[in-house]
């Protein structure tokens, strides 16, 4: 782009008429001494992304770098030296990194599900169930709870001697140990997990329907078309956008999000069948003292996380097209 | 459709009670003294007593841990409103040498999380000598809450008209000048969704707090309540007066910005 008379290389966006506002303010200044408010405008920007780009790429960017440095070398008395690939060897054996990955697999099946879950109920509120204000209003307020209080909520609530299963004895069902149990104990706190979340994704999916085009949904109401026809022939196909934007944001939500309830409820038992990668970071860092080991399984977290971001897009991208 | 809609009312209202029940219920145990939560659980606090949330409260430390949260989150969302407002005003709606690829760099570190880097940040942060001490945490907080900020506040000051920063100008102001005059006072909006949101991300955190703050009075909230459950494991209700401590102030927040809250949180989502 030509920059013309202007002195300034600094020009608001879309620069309006071609000599934009640096010409006019030539003009105005008549003779006064122009060279040094353009010196100092010309160096603005750069004052004022200055403060935010230094700790961005400090405390953001920097240690990406670093930890994945950091994961090849060694931990105790083999600080600092390089160790190859040793780390992630010893991830690849340890049964308690391998359970993570393994209910990382078992957040990948159970994503449908979360997705599916307050895309059916934003429909619904969009259609103007009786009560639909109310609903929304409701269902987001988990949403803004700390996992913190979610899962010291819910410890009261599934104690094994708690009020959940005394409710289950009225009605004659066995005590379930919904903390203590390794077959159950990771679906529990997934299922309080989605309960606590599911609000985030039914606000994003009423976002989307504001920008649905509902003239298309008139005309198929007018055709007597069943609900079941307008959400997968109407609804789906308009809010593709917004559907993939929930389905990334839920699976980075399930990967890191979940380490408040983790801690609170399960501290990854028991016998380690809760743990994900998050927690195994946390406690190979701040427990077991083994940072470097620790920066293996964040680099493989962060692996974990671009595949599974990439697979979504692509096989989203894939449906676009099938459409 | 007609009868679809109020056959599905049902089932909403039974999720919309159990999606309110669980804090009822901590609220009518913290209600409660102990030996009433033993005989009944669920019957309503005989005589609703405030024992236990003077005992969270007080004796148990929550004021301190309150107050802890209360200092540092304030300091990190100013903090992050300043950084991001400035930051956002330049890259969205000024073009200079490098805007794109700075913005770009912005945009890359939202999907950086803490997870991944919290390792050699703890070492970063040990070897300033920021570790256990209030400015670390709101330095980490900065750090991680801030490309979100500069993302919303970018695309908000993108919608701002070029000529009103071009009438600023021809006022005789500098760059420097209109961010503090008129950029400042227009983003007002933006900034209260995005403080609010951000004000929550802080108050909620448990992960950043554990890693920066390991001693004791230095607990946040967060932390203080995960600290109850050892603690209190034979007192439930007074277990549940601290959750509840820790709640109100969302809750609150809550009542009154749903719609700024729901506003930040979709804004990624439509303009994809």
């Amino acid at each position: 782009m030509p920059t013309g008379g202007t002195p300034s290389s600094v020009r608001p966006a879309p620069a309006g008429p071609t000599a934009g506002p640096g010409a006019r303010l030539a003009e105005r200044a008549g003779a006064r001494p122009v060279s040094r408010s353009t010196n100092t405008d010309r160096l603005a920007p750069y004052v004022l992304v200055a403060p935010a780009v230094l700790v961005i790429v400090a405390l953001r960017l920097y240690p990406l770098v670093l930890g994945v440095n950091f994961s090849f070398t060694g931990d105790g008395e083999r600080d600092g030296t390089t160790v190859g690939l040793d780390n992630y060897v010893t991830l690849l054996r340890d049964p308690l990194f391998l359970g993570a990955l393994r209910n990382v697999g078992l957040l990948v099946l159970l994503l449908p599900l979360a997705v599916a879950i307050p895309g059916l109920l934003a429909t619904f509120i969009y259609l103007r169930v009786p009560g639909h204000r109310l609903f929304r209003g409701v269902y987001f307020f988990p949403a803004v709870l700390s996992p913190v209080i979610v899962g010291a909520i819910f410890n009261l609530l599934l104690a094994f001697d708690g009020p959940l299963n005394a409710l289950l004895d009225t009605v004659g069902l066995g005590p379930v140990d919904w903390l203590g149990d390794p077959d159950i104990a990771i679906y529990t706190v997934v299922g309080v997990h989605v309960w606590a979340t599911f609000g985030m994704a039914l606000v994003v999916f009423l976002a989307g329907f504001s920008t649905l085009d509902s003239s298309l949904l008139d005309a198929a109401r007018i055709d007597g078309a069943a609900l079941p026809h307008i959400i997968w022939h109407v609804i789906i196909p308009g809010l593709s956008r917004t559907i993939q934007f929930v389905f990334v944001t839920t699976m980075i939500g399930m990967l890191t999000s979940m380490f408040g309830l983790l801690y609170v409820m399960t501290s990854g038992g028991p016998g380690g069948t809760t743990y994900l990668p998050e927690y195994y970071i946390w406690i190979q860092q701040g427990q077991m003292n083994r940072p470097a080991l620790a920066s293996a399984a964040s680099t493989v977290l962060f692996g974990v996380m671009v595949v599974v971001g990439l697979l979504q897009i692509s096989v989203l991208r894939r449906s676009d097209r099938a459409e | 459709m007609r009868t679809s809609r109020w056959l599905a009312a049902v089932p909403m209202a039974a999720l919309a009670l159990a999606t309110i029940y669980p804090l009822v219920f901590t609220t009518n145990v913290a209600l409660k003294t102990r030996h009433e939560y033993v005989l009944d659980r669920f019957s309503p606090a005989d005589s609703p007593r405030l024992d236990n949330l003077a005992t969270a409260w007080g004796s148990v430390g929550m004021a301190r841990y309150f107050t802890n949260s209360l200092i540092v989150v304030t300091c990190a969302v100013a903090l992050l409103l300043l950084l991001g407002s400035m930051a956002g005003f330049a890259l969205g709606r000024l073009r200079f040498r490098g805007s794109r690829a700075l913005y770009l760099g912005c945009l890359a570190a939202l999907f950086v999380p803490f997870q991944v880097i919290m390792v050699p940040l703890a070492r970063t942060m040990a070897t300033l000598g920021l570790i256990d001490t209030r400015p670390g945490l709101v330095l980490a907080y900065v750090a991680q809450f801030l490309p979100f900020t500069i993302f919303l506040m970018a695309s908000y000051y993108a919608h701002v008209p070029a000529e009103i920063v071009d009438a600023a100008r021809i006022d005789g102001n500098t760059l420097v000048g209109v961010y503090r005059r008129v950029m400042l006072p227009i983003g007002a909006p933006a900034l209260i969704s995005v403080g609010i949101l951000n004000a929550l991300f802080c108050w909620n955190d448990v992960l950043i707090a554990l890693l920066m703050m390991p001693s004791a009075e230095n607990r946040t909230l967060m932390v203080g309540v995960t600290s109850l459950r050892g603690q209190y494991s034979d007192d439930i209700p007074t277990f549940a007066a601290g959750v509840l401590i820790a709640a109100v102030p969302v809750l609150v927040i809550y009542l009154f910005f749903q719609r700024h809250i729901a506003e930040g949180v979709t804004a990624g989502s439509t303009k994809g």
